[in-house]
């Protein structure tokens, strides 16, 4: 086992997919340290399952921020001011 | 008109004048009323998925904002204060009114991958690119996905990723701690990857 972890090191794939992809909010958000992201890319780049895994994590933000856009009624302000006028007693 | 969600750096704000709000000014409650308006409701109605009730909820927001005006301590933003109002409310008529199932959060807990001795159990498999850019629906996959998660995660996704406030705010928005904003926005994102997954990935021959 130990041997297994040496090689993965020196392959620059430490540290581990499990440890990796709970970095995934911290490097998407840039406020991972540096040496960290740099392991992360490297480990990104190499492996199999969390090169897709992060393409797809990405992907899942983007769709996230196209979002669909809510349409304002347009008179929602006047539906609020007209219901304050009745029940919030103004003092001026 | 259609708004598009904008980073609230972008829009030009004018603070509040907490002072005029504070004495029951009308007039201050109008200006806020105004300014803030579009993006409360903006979140609201992602919330609650109902353009009747979320602006009723937007009347409700602002009356008890002025009825509890005198608790409101400076530590916060005035805004954030406010929105917390909304967002409680709007929570509150989710929960009562919740049509369908949703997710609780052993399914969020399913949807994370498993690892076995820190390498994926099940390996990630691409997505087709063109699957991705071709399917005309995805917006409503994800749409009724974020629909489906337990409201706390459904709010945080809204906030942080859709109308982008900060972590801070959005934790003084729900009253939980920044750490907690963190982590159930990233579970909800690798929720809602989970759910996208079968919709995205290369479809396989079917050996004819
Ligand atoms: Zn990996």
């Amino acid at each position: 086992m130990k041997a297994v972890i040496i090689v993965k090191t020196l392959l620059g794939m430490a540290p581990n997919c499990k440890k990796v992809t709970s970095f995934l909010a911290e490097y998407v958000e840039g406020t991972l340290p540096e040496k960290v992201a740099k392991q992360f890319e490297q480990h990104i780049g190499m492996c199999k399952c969390c090169g897709p895994y992060f393409d797809q994590y990405r992907a899942t933000i983007n769709l996230i921020k196209e979002g669909q856009e809510v349409k304002i009624p347009d008179e929602l302000v006047e539906h609020t001011m007209t219901f304050l006028r009745n029940n919030a007693n103004f003092s001026r | 008109m259609i708004e598009k969600a904008k980073s609230p750096i972008e829009e030009s704000i004018v603070e509040p004048d907490l002072d005029a709000l504070l004495a029951g000014d009308e007039k201050a409650f109008e200006l806020l009323v105004n300014q803030e308006s579009p993006r409360l409701f903006r979140i609201v109605f992602r919330i609650v998925g109902d353009e009747e009730e979320a602006k009723n909820i937007l009347q409700e927001t602002f009356l008890q904002a002025f009825q509890r005006i005198q608790t409101f301590r400076r530590e916060s933003k005035f805004t954030t204060w406010l929105y917390a109002i909304g967002i409680n409310l709007a929570r509150g008529s989710l929960r009562k009114s919740k049509r369908m199932t949703s997710l609780d959060d052993s399914d969020v807990e399913r949807l994370q991958p498993s690892f076995s001795k820190g390498m994926f159990v099940e390996s990630p498999e691409s997505w087709d690119p063109l699957r991705l850019a071709e399917q005309s629906d995805r917006h409503e996959l994800l749409h009724r996905a974020i629909d489906n998660l337990p409201e706390d995660y459904k709010a945080i996704v809204i906030l942080r990723d859709i109308e982008e406030h900060s972590t801070e705010e959005v934790a003084k928005m729900l009253d939980i701690s920044g750490g907690a904003v963190r982590v159930r926005l990233h579970r909800a994102r690798v929720a809602l990857r989970a759910m996208l997954n079968p919709h995205f990935q290369y479809q396989r021959q079917t050996a004819e």
